[in-house]
């Protein structure tokens, strides 16, 4: 594809800020978005293998609605947060990502609807699952194959929007103008790669599920001991395979011995050998977020490199500065944000760790992170009306 | 070379690729609005738990959050990218003039839609594991979250319509495209039907709980028939605000079926208002199968046609009133550096600046005249109208019955002129509006 086409195919109003800090933050949110599909796809698959043996295991039976409710609520994760990484390629790559939208529309379309599907029957599933029906594997088996194919629609998604040079042949194959927006296409070593890695994600879960756990006396040591021990031979396993794929993958795309693939490499020998010895899986969980970013980094080169030898370099994308926003951005993510997340998450920690009702009001950490929320909140809505007002009437009055 | 940016075109058959945003649009906006509505609602009932010791509302919260979690939060939220991926396959420069306006905006709402997901998961999940003060604390920041979504995402949407004043197109500052003429009452708009699609949804958990509980269940709906009666007032007082806030091409395309509309506005809100009144005075008249048909009756004839009329009313832009429906950039924006593309378009011809024109089509010749008069066809005209004999969606055939190539031409010129608000102002050279003119009188409307 010519320079000038891409370089035309840039959206006219300009980026609003420096393209390299879409591109940090696309990196940085891919890896969290990739983060939950693994663990939503590791643990509904693994739920499954659980669903099968039925009420028979003691083991099994406590951890497979654990995995269940685990995954639910990841699917959900993912898809907030893959808004991020959806909203800031678009912004530098707009080529890529608006071309691929329209010469697959209709998987698009099917996309949507098949998660829509794949999404309701896991709550079905889990529904199932609760009421101990023997069908719920079966509802759970076909979750999981319509969500698996709602991935491979997005990594078709993926591979297209690499592909620049067949687009033209991809909308006019022959010169005849195809509309219709079937384009579909596969990298399939990317793909297994990619998929590979939900076992050793689910793997680490379990260990940190054993950890969290352990504190908790109504749960049996030897159900704790289970877990840990199913997460490392699954982290051990899974991560061998997901090591030979990458090594494919990077063979094949030539970066195998790039820097970024050499440190990814180490990252994964580093993690076998926490996840082998699992002294504290929290720590391999902050390896295995560097090892996602790293990945997401390798990606991000690819695509970097391979847009830069068509010409289309996102650095030189024109700039229109645009600080009111950004700020608003800044401070809302940074202040609400963290503050909001975090209060979230310690009350679900020591809900998670306690075993009656746990009594927020009378805990300093949650109470403080609780009114500072509220606050920060409220504090947030009034400047958005005084900014909205104030802005109005400059320009009415 | 005289390139624009110009996409391939993605056209669904017979319904054009718009349809697909519609449907995906008008589901999401029933569960979205939902989700707010019911995040009012929540913060209320938890007040009101907390202060009048009403342990009983508890356990109508974790039913009504379990039916929030399955539906606004797995229907809901994949139709929330859903519509930006079905709308970038359909409109791609539309959407991507919004990115590019409004990308740290969305950002912002990213950070409370991540709010809103972890919340409502602790906070249904928690419900029975967390003490009542906490609950409460949590609720408030719930309906906040989510009211702070609305209050992001209604100034883009709001300036698909337009800015409402020249300040943006000066200076191309998001905020004055955010804060345009209409984005404040249709902010109060949508408050008041999320409002009363709380209490509608309301109905159908309360009057499913008469078998257990059938005081409170009582109790609950006639709540429940307040909150929606008083969403509907809020609804109807700011859509007439609204209403005065858009632009002439918008009333233009309101004339044409204006009756109609009215007509169906009066008969859903008397429909609704007895409704209402029906679960305040006779709360045991209201069962779960008559308060879901409801659901439907508002899914279909209020949502579908509202969001229709909307698009609609947009015509003939997708986005600032700078960009066509048909992707080309209509005006210059000085503050963002954007130029018209109309004149080039006007010199050279869509074909030839198109860079997803394959080389043959580039000249229009006797042999490959029709299939450019269908291409451009398609580029000029189908993400409005479906093009074929048998089209559904806003169909040509309905618009150039029977006529003959000079007839078709007549009115692609008048088009160029600027004859009607609600069409692009698209002029182009002689050869392609001959090709067009050619092609669609072929199809014998």
């Amino acid at each position: 594809m010519d320079a000038s086409v891409l370089l035309a195919l840039r959206d006219p109003a300009g980026v609003p800020f420096y393209p390299v800090v879409f591109q940090i933050l696309y990196i940085l949110t891919w890896a969290l978005h990739i983060a939950f599909v693994l663990l939503s796809l590791g643990s509904l698959g693994l739920s499954l293998y659980g669903s099968s043996k039925g009420s028979s295991d003691r083991n099994w039976r406590i951890l497979t609605p654990h995995l269940i409710q685990t995954g639910k609520i990841s699917v959900s994760i993912l898809i907030v947060l893959g808004v991020a990484p959806l909203l800031f390629t678009q912004v530098i790559y707009d080529p890529n990502w608006y071309v691929t939208n329209t010469l697959s529309g209709m998987w698009i379309f099917i996309f949507i609807y098949a998660l829509i599907v794949g999404y309701s029957m896991y709550y079905w599933y889990y529904y199932a699952n609760k009421a101990q029906k023997s069908s719920s594997t079966l509802i759970g088996l076909i979750s999981f194959a319509i969500l698996i194919f709602s991935g491979i629609l997005m990594h078709n998604f993926t591979v297209i929007s690499l592909m620049p040079n067949e687009w033209m042949s991809m909308y006019a194959p022959g010169g005849v103008v195809d509309t219709s927006g079937w384009v579909f296409s596969v990298d399939a070593i990317r793909l297994a790669f990619m998929v590979s890695l939900s076992i050793p994600v689910v793997g680490i879960f379990l260990q940190n599920y054993s950890q969290f756990l352990s504190t908790r006396k109504d749960f049996e040591n030897s159900f704790i001991q289970y877990s840990a021990n199913l997460g490392t031979k699954l982290a051990i396993i899974g991560l061998l395979i997901s090591a030979v794929l990458f090594v494919l993958w990077m063979l094949k795309v030539g970066y195998l011995f790039h820097p970024i693939s050499l440190v990814t490499i180490a990252g994964v020998v580093m993690l076998l050998v926490m996840s082998k010895m699992n002294n504290n899986s929290y720590y391999t969980t902050l390896i295995l977020v560097v090892v996602a970013l790293l990945i997401s980094s390798v990606r991000e080169l690819i695509r970097f490199d391979l847009m830069m030898d068509l010409g289309y370099n996102i650095y030189d994308y024109p700039v229109n500065l645009e600080i009111p926003t950004i700020v608003m951005f800044l401070a809302t993510f940074l202040i609400m944000g963290f503050v909001g997340v975090a209060y979230l998450l310690t009350m679900a920690w020591k809900v998670g760790k306690n075993e009656g009702v746990f009594d927020g009001s009378k805990d300093a950490l949650v109470s403080k992170l609780g009114q500072s929320t509220l606050y920060i909140m409220i504090a947030w809505i009034a400047i958005y009306f005084a900014w909205g007002i104030g802005i109005l009437f400059s320009n009415i009055l | 070379m005289d390139i624009i940016g110009q996409f391939p075109l993605f056209y669904f058959p017979e319904y054009g690729s718009a349809w697909m945003m519609g449907i995906t649009g008008t589901i999401h906006i029933l569960f979205s609005h939902t989700s707010v509505g019911a995040a009012m609602l929540f913060a209320f009932l938890a007040h009101k738990a907390y202060k009048e010791n009403r342990s009983d509302y508890y356990p109508y919260m974790k039913k009504y959050g379990m039916f929030l979690l399955i539906f606004s939060y797995v229907l809901g939220s994949i139709t929330g990218p859903g519509i930006w991926y079905t709308a970038t396959a359909a409109s791609p420069r539309g959407i991507s003039a919004l990115i590019h306006n409004f990308v740290w905006v969305w950002a912002t709402e990213w950070v409370f839609f991540i709010y809103e997901v972890i919340g409502v998961f602790v906070l249904v999940y928690f419900m029975n594991r967390i003490d009542k003060k906490t609950h409460l604390q949590l609720t408030y920041t719930f309906a906040i979250a989510s009211v702070g979504t609305l209050a992001l995402i209604i100034g883009i949407i709001s300036f698909m319509m337009w800015p409402g004043t020249d300040a943006y197109y000066v200076t191309g500052s998001a905020s004055d495209a955010f804060f345009g003429i209409n984005t404040f009452p249709h902010m109060f708009l949508r408050l008041g039907f999320m409002f009363m699609m709380s209490g509608v949804i309301g109905l159908v958990i309360s009057s499913a709980m008469r078998k257990e509980n059938a005081a409170l269940s009582d109790e609950l709906s006639k709540k429940m028939g307040y909150v929606s009666i008083i969403g509907g007032f809020v609804t109807l007082f700011f859509f007439i605000w609204y209403m005065g806030t858009l632009p002439d091409n918008a009333h233009d395309v309101f004339a044409f079926s204006k009756d109609s509309i009215i007509q169906n506005r009066i008969i859903l809100t008397l429909v609704f208002m007895a409704y209402f009144a029906i679960a305040i005075i006779k709360p045991k008249l209201i069962n779960p199968a008559i308060a879901s048909s409801m659901i439907a009756v508002i899914l279909i004839a209020g949502l579908w046609s509202g969001e229709k009329l909307r698009e609609s009313m947009r015509k003939p832009y997708v986005a600032g009133q700078y960009i066509y429906s048909n992707q080309l950039i209509s005006r210059d924006v000085p503050g963002k550096n954007i130029k018209s593309e109309l004149p080039i378009v006007a010199e050279k011809g869509l074909l030839q600046v198109n860079p997803f024109v394959p080389e043959h089509l580039k000249s229009i010749t006797d042999e490959n005249r029709l299939e450019a008069g269908e291409l451009l066809a398609k580029l000029a005209c189908s993400n409005c109208h479906s093009l074929e004999p048998t089209g559904v969606f806003r169909p040509l055939k309905d618009k150039l019955v029977e006529m003959d190539k000079e007839s078709v031409m007549a009115i692609l010129y008048a088009i160029g002129e600027g004859a009607f608000s609600y069409m692009p102002t698209l002029k182009l050279p002689d050869t392609e509006y001959d090709a067009m003119a050619e092609y669609l009188a072929s199809l014998k409307y």
